[in-house]
């Protein structure tokens, strides 16, 4: 899948900057945009690190296990079945990140979450349905509060910075619930 | 209330860290040691999801410097001027699913030239406010693992997209 969508958004951007005459600009952007994303990860590397860290203890200390069972009916409703107490701490961690807009947090527990689901799936090349669902639910996820945009709202002089926080929380939770349904309905079929 | 919230959001983290290096400190568990060990997994994966990243960056910002985005424009201005959607807000939609920091940019022109409460902002602040784009989640959550095959993935993750716009849309012509 990644295969074709990497190609072709590759293939069709060469030929519209070969036509429109910006192949230089593009030669730049590729290589501009690989350092930059090796300075993203170094950035992206410190908090990945510290929050392993800090779950390496949460773990071995035996709190995961006590926190999840506590977590498990609410999990139950999006990953039935699941029951490791790690991978479920993890999926609860990354959605609260998200929720509180620390979006660099919760890639790492996202990751994390993959990795476990992965080992569950037994390492095979199709995707188990919890990945799925988990994905895409992060995908649809916003923060509660969309806290740069009212910053951007306020500078450029709105009147009323926060009157799309009600616009926003009903958005994502819209988008949060049709994504969740869509999951549920597609996973018998494919 | 703005400061309400960044202190929530900044006090997440801090919270955390207390109670869990508390509880380990309390169980008298090597919590310095267990930090070192987990860290040193963090750092493994970091290094792992790299060739990821300058995949989806390469990719990303190809399409985005090759202007095919004027392109769509022109191809959709139409249907919107139809539809009576606000035309300042189509770049936003489709580089709303590829790139988060390119969006947000466009989120600021859309402002800039709309004005921040008219409708075409407001939609604009609305249907921005996701955390993950499509094609990043899609790239870096599958690349950890071995999956080949990622079944309904992309189409759910582009049904709940198209529902946050329209949603979006529909609640600010409303509200």
């Amino acid at each position: 899948m990644m295969n074709y969508i990497w190609a072709c958004i590759l293939l069709v951007s060469l030929a519209y900057s070969a036509l429109t005459g910006r192949l230089g600009a593009f030669a730049q952007a590729m290589m501009n945009s690989s350092s930059d994303a090796v300075t993203f990860i170094i950035s992206l590397a410190g908090v990945m690190a510290m929050w392993s860290g800090l779950m390496e203890i949460a773990e071995k200390t035996g709190l995961i296990k006590k926190i999840s069972k506590v977590l498990i009916p609410l999990t139950a409703l999006l990953f039935p079945g699941q029951r490791d107490p790690e991978t479920i701490s993890c999926i609860i961690m990354s959605f609260m990140s998200n929720i509180f807009g620390t979006g660099n947090s919760s890639t790492v527990f996202a990751l994390r979450t993959m990795e476990k689901l992965d080992a569950q799936n037994h390492f095979g090349d199709t995707a188990s349905n919890d990945m799925c669902t988990f994905a895409v639910v992060n995908m649809a996820f916003a923060p509660v509060v969309p806290v740069v945009t009212i910053q951007l709202r306020e500078e450029l002089g709105s009147s009323d910075p926060y009157s799309i926080v009600l616009p926003c929380l009903i958005a994502s939770a819209a988008t949060v619930i049709v994504s969740v349904a869509a999951c549920k309905i597609m996973e018998r079929r494919f | 209330m703005n400061n309400f919230f960044s202190a929530i959001s900044a006090g997440f983290m801090p919270v955390m860290a207390a109670v869990i290096i508390g509880y380990g400190f309390f169980k008298k568990a090597p919590v310095y040691d267990l930090f070192i060990e987990g860290a040193k997994d963090g750092l493994k994966t970091a290094v792992e999801i790299l060739p990821f990243m300058i995949g989806i960056y390469i990719a990303v910002n190809g399409l985005t410097v090759s202007g095919f985005l004027d392109f769509i424009y022109i191809v959709f201005e139409p249907a919107f001027r139809l539809a009576r959607i606000p035309v300042e807000i189509l770049p936003l939609i489709f580089l709303r699913a590829i790139s988060g920091s390119g969006s947000f940019i466009i989120l600021q022109n859309i402002l800039e030239i709309a004005g921040p409460d008219s409708f075409a902002g407001r939609a604009a602040c609305s249907m921005s406010g996701g955390c993950e784009t499509v094609i990043y989640v899609l790239a870096l959550y599958f690349g950890v693992t071995h999956v080949k095959k990622m079944r309904h993935a992309l189409a759910g993750g582009l049904i709940g997209y198209f529902t946050g716009i329209a949603v979006s849309l529909v609640i600010c012509s409303i509200l």
